[in-house]
């Protein structure tokens, strides 16, 4: 964890620093009140405080049996967070074109059979079933419309 | 008398057929939330929001508040057949509970969870009727600094309660903050962070945000440590979850005294139902006649976690109603979800809509009624359903989250923000930095900054504005205390150490 916390220090400490530069360049009040950038500049400069606290008492403290390991998974957990991940992306670009019911149907096969290995009938079973179980609620409970494809569905 | 004048005008609105089966069906969905691991009440009510939202908001917070505390009761029966604390707020109860279960008494230990809880809710609702109507009346003549006060209270007390490392909460609160300055400013109208792009001019979308950093960041951990199945091998009918009198006389002060902490601990900002829980436990400990007899199964043991975790949930209806201050991570997403129904939480809430106040109130006597009536004779059920595997669930919470986020504005740019705040809440829990007080601080950042930014227009600028009015100094102090108090607890330490060495 110590790494883990001179890393996010020193992150926490770049991102201050922009938004103090955003809000320094934030035009200046029009009346007697504090403007726009006031909150903004002083939210950066606490978060510079704090990231500096961070990174001292990173720095002093002695590595303890926790810090030896790293806060993230293996390769291979990382690699199933990443599909989920990058397979909600996919679902996102994909859901206007691919229509809502085409898209979850693959989306949720996707993270049964792929990611999950479970076996293919059950994968269909479900994803079938998930995506019309929210077509329900959605559409036809709630009267939302779900983007549809070319096609009409 | 006014009260009953209000009271009956709630029952009258809790008691259309929608309310009642939307409270029905928000408790039920509470209880199996809270029966699954996995997935708590935060992520329960944010998945929740898209799909309330058609629906007036009466029913709609009804539907969520059902599920708050819906959550507690469900968390209690894993906790005792499986040892597996569905919620933070239950952990107390397995130290007692699976011992019962163990000694071949899971019925009665299941039964004095439900009815301990049962009791506990009602007393807490009770108190808020009792309570929140006066605290509004009194609020009602706060001015911008003391909603800043207010506000600035709320945030410290969550940001140095809640989780381990102070420190890590704040820059999760501050953090928030900066969030919440996304968008048009509200008082000059200039655009801050939006790099030209449209969808951010109204700021970063709470629901994405909440629903990423709750349910998407849940999902990703739960997949790089899949859960056990588990299984019970006890059994279970009606007749044996009623405590005896032998036990109701154990418990008769655990769940009086259970009541009292969980609503006190409940109304404080940040504190909540799993450190209620914890306290109730302890305080159980020490009055009692024997208490090494403690974590062998023992039923004051069940009853008291049990009691106080379901009053603070009641407990924590008094901050959210009257000031508009949520005092946990549940209540912080039930603020942004009032506030998309367009009601402002807050002392004018009582009189500008008696009726969706009272009806709320009323209709927590009612869900704690159907509660026990759906608990009794359904646990067998609920432990049935623990059998359906996190693999089949997964893809569900994710597709629900997905789809609810865009539905809600029918924009599938709030899916981005979801994912992007999937990602974050990953890395933050991760590293220990709880995501509640980044929600809190987005909910409450335009209050804070609108409050702040008046005031100082008001004192042309000078500060002291805060200190010199009696109630705006009183809570700024307080919020400063607690800001403050890890460092004077490290203070203190080193100070008495170095009197030891000295010595």
């Amino acid at each position: 964890m110590k790494k883990a916390d001179v890393v996010t220090g020193v992150v926490l400490l770049v991102l201050s620093g922009y938004v103090i530069r955003e809000a320094w360049l934030m035009p200046p009040s029009a009346t007697f009140g504090p403007g726009s950038g006031f909150l903004p500049f002083w939210l950066g400069v606490l978060l510079a405080a704090l990231a500096v606290i961070l990174l001292g008492t990173a720095w002093r403290r002695k590595a303890t049996e926790k810090d030896r390991t790293s806060p993230f998974p293996g390769t291979k957990a990382l690699m199933a967070i990443g599909s989920v991940l990058g397979g909600l992306a996919a679902y996102i670009v994909l859901l206007e074109i691919l229509g809502f019911l085409a898209d979850t149907f693959l989306y949720v096969a996707f993270l049964l059979g792929v990611v999950e290995r479970e076996k293919w009938s059950i994968t269909l079973l479900v994803a079938a079933s998930t995506t019309a179980g929210l077509y329900l609620i959605f559409q036809v409970l709630l009267g939302i419309t779900l983007p549809s494809n070319m096609f009409g569905f | 008398m006014d009260i009953f004048h209000n009271i009956i005008l709630g029952f009258q609105v809790a008691s259309s057929w929608e309310n009642l089966l939307f409270c029905f069906i928000g408790t039920l969905i509470g209880t199996l939330i809270g029966v699954l691991p996995g997935i708590g009440p935060t992520t329960g009510v944010a998945i929740l929001i898209p799909i309330t939202f058609g629906m007036n908001a009466t029913t709609a917070i009804i539907t969520m508040c059902g599920v708050y505390y819906g959550a507690m009761y469900g968390g209690s029966t894993t906790s005792i057949l499986l040892n597996v604390p569905g919620e933070s707020s239950s952990v107390m109860t397995t130290l007692d509970g699976y011992q019962m279960a163990k000694n071949g008494r899971p019925g009665p230990a299941l039964g004095m969870a439900a009815l301990s809880s049962f009791i506990a809710g009602t007393f807490a609702v009770l108190m808020l009727t009792l309570i929140a109507p006066v605290l509004a009346n009194y609020a009602v003549s706060f001015g911008p600094p003391e909603y800043f006060a207010l506000t600035f209270m709320g945030l410290t007390m969550v940001t140095s309660l809640g989780g381990d490392s102070p420190l890590k909460g704040i820059i999760s609160g501050v953090l928030g903050l900066i969030f919440a300055c996304v968008g048009i400013d509200a008082i000059s109208g200039v655009a801050r962070f939006t790099y030209d792009n449209m969808n951010l001019l109204d700021g970063v979308g709470f629901i994405g945000m909440a629903v990423g950093l709750f349910a998407a960041s849940e999902v990703l951990v739960n997949i790089e440590s899949p859960m056990q199945q588990i299984f019970t091998e006890a059994k279970l009918n009606f007749l044996s979850l009623f405590p005896n009198l032998q036990d109701w006389k154990d418990s008769f002060g655990a769940i009086w005294r259970g009541s009292v902490i969980g609503f006190f601990v409940g109304v404080l900002p940040g504190a909540g139902a799993t450190i209620s829980s914890f306290m109730a436990y302890a305080v159980e400990k020490k009055v009692s006649k024997h208490p090494e007899k403690f974590g062998t199964g023992v039923i004051e043991g069940v009853a008291a976690p049990e009691g106080a975790n379901n009053s603070a949930a009641g407990g924590a209806m008094v901050p959210l109603l009257t000031l508009g201050i949520p005092g946990s991570g549940t209540t912080a997403v039930m603020l942004g979800a009032l506030l998309i129904h367009g009601l402002r939480p807050g002392p004018l809430l009582f009189s500008t809509h008696p009726d969706f106040v009272w009806g709320l109130i009323a209709s927590m006597y009612i869900g704690n009624v159907m509660l026990v009536i759906q608990n009794m004779p359904m646990i067998g059920l609920w432990v049935r359903l623990l059998k359906v595997p996190y693999k089949v669930l997964m893809p569900l919470i994710i597709t629900i989250s997905a789809v609810g986020v865009f539905a809600t504005d029918n924009n599938i740019f709030d899916m981005w923000v979801m994912l992007f705040f999937g990602v974050i809440g990953y890395v933050m829990r991760k590293l220990d930095y709880p995501p509640a007080p980044m929600v809190l601080a987005l909910v409450l950042g335009p209050m804070v900054e609108m409050s702040l930014r008046q005031s100082l227009t008001i004192s042309h600028g000078n500060m002291a504005i805060f200190f010199t009015r009696p109630i705006s100094g009183t809570l700024t102090i307080l919020a400063l205390l607690s800001l403050f108090a890890p460092l004077f607890r490290i203070l203190w330490s080193k100070y008495r150490r170095g009197k030891m060495a000295a010595a």
